[in-house]
């Protein structure tokens, strides 16, 4: 891409060149994107801009529903991912729930200590750093941080996949017409994905044991 | 093939698409560039926050011609910032303290199903209250869009607004009003996506009076 002094006329730029490349390779692209989406997967993902769910899984626009916010983590009184929830899994009808952290992931690392990053985000991140506390003997024998970090994360996406159990949109979809609900782990250093395995549900109870 | 087997093959397939798609998308960038990923791995300094909605059909980073670590993002339905919602501020505090980034976007689309829904004569349950932010918005446009008689236009107007109204949320912010006192960034800007030509619309919010004006109420720069 050409080079920009302003990075807003970058983008600017980048999306003209976007709607044309779209209309070139397909006219009739946008007028179908105006009739409506209709996605099959609802990706939950992290606000870090090096995990863009569309590009890393080289979808198009209309194949993923996003929320992406710090650290993607779900919290139970959290209205926002809840609302998200609610209208892809209750009025889109996606078939597939994912949670996709990452490696590197900054939310993770800042998890791993008690460094006060303003009341704001201490907020947002205590249910991952109790989950750091829980899990501490378990972190402490891995090998470094990056190792740690990514065990934070792993942990993470498991609780957001409980909470997420608990939503009652997606309780009424598992019964009613097989939603599934899946982690993942983005890999930055090798741009690939990973499956986790489920190994959540046994804890759905809300009972935790050291490892 | 009985139903359920065939849903569930189906489930199966679409599920395994994300995967191929992803190995082919990893190939592709090594052979372009053999350092990418590492490279990425090092860290990232994006020079946008983007808060748009959950929509498929704008993924930020795809319709901006961005690549992997150029822009931070935060979305959900119908690209609200509400001030005592803990998820967004918490991605508007990362953003601005710690990534410092130079540009916040705030961008809806023409024909948002959010907006639509906001507007129904419908108990919607759990969406009830995060929707209410919507009819807020139009209760402080009533006028202007009242006079406006079919509904098509009423709601592209509304979505217009409310993405004013979501980057008026943003300036009230202590994060942003103390960075851009201290730094001279980020600005704030409002933009519309339209569906029927992919473009963007700059609504043109002019930051510098928007923030003079917010602040005669909402000051909070130190």
């Amino acid at each position: 891409m050409a080079s920009y002094q302003d990075p807003l006329d970058r983008i600017v730029a980048g999306n003209r060149v976007y709607a044309q490349h779209t209309t070139e390779q397909d006219p009739t692209a946008f007028v179908e994107l105006s009739k409506g989406q209709a996605p099959e997967i609802l990706w939950i993902g992290c606000a870090d801009s090096r995990v863009p769910e569309t590009t890393v899984c080289n979808c198009r626009p209309g194949d993923i529903f996003v929320h992406r916010n710090i650290a993607n983590t779900v919290h139970a009184d959290d209205l926002n991912a809840a609302s998200v929830v609610e209208y892809a899994v209750a009025f889109l009808k996606v078939r597939k729930v994912v949670v996709c952290g990452h490696t590197k992931c900054g939310g993770a690392v800042a998890s791993l200590g008690d460094a006060d990053l303003g009341v704001t985000l201490n907020t947002w991140l205590h249910p991952v750093r109790e989950l750091r506390r829980k899990h501490k003997t378990e972190l402490e024998r891995l090998l470094d941080d990056d190792a740690r970090a990514v065990r934070v994360a792993e942990l993470n996406v498991h609780q957001s996949l409980d909470v997420l159990k608990q939503h009652p949109a997606i309780k009424k979809a598992i019964n009613e017409r097989g939603l599934s609900l899946h982690g993942l782990i983005y890999d930055i250093g090798q741009g690939q994905l990973r499956l986790l395995e489920e190994t959540s549900s046994k804890k759905s109870n809300g009972l935790w044991s050291p490892n | 093939m009985s139903d359920p087997e065939r849903v569930q093959k189906y489930l199966q397939q679409s599920h395994d698409k994300i995967f191929e798609s992803n190995r082919k998308w990893a190939e592709e960038q090594k052979a372009k560039n053999p350092e990418f990923f590492e490279k990425l791995s090092a860290g990232q300094s994006p020079e946008y926050l983007w808060i748009g909605c959950s929509d498929s059909r704008i993924p930020a980073e795809a319709i901006t011609g961005l690549g992997p670590g150029e822009m931070f993002i935060h979305r959900n339905i119908a690209n609200l910032v509400c001030n005592t919602d803990l998820n967004v501020m918490s991605v508007v505090n990362y953003a601005v303290r710690h990534l410092k980034v130079k540009h916040i976007v705030v961008c809806g689309h023409y024909g948002c199903g959010g907006v639509k829904a906001a507007m129904t004569p419908q108990d919607l349950g759990l969406l009830n209250p995060w929707l209410r932010n919507i009819r807020d918005v139009y209760r402080l446009h009533e006028d202007e869009l009242d006079t406006i008689k079919e509904d098509g236009p009423r709601y592209d107007r509304l979505v217009e607004l409310n993405v004013m109204e979501q980057a008026r949320n943003v300036i009230k912010t202590a994060a942003i009003q103390q960075a851009y006192k201290r730094d001279g960034f980020p600005i704030v800007h409002a933009w519309v996506f339209g569906f029927n030509d992919g473009l963007l619309k700059d609504l043109k919010l002019d930051f510098e009076s928007e923030l003079a004006k917010i602040q005669k109420i909402y000051n909070l720069p130190s």
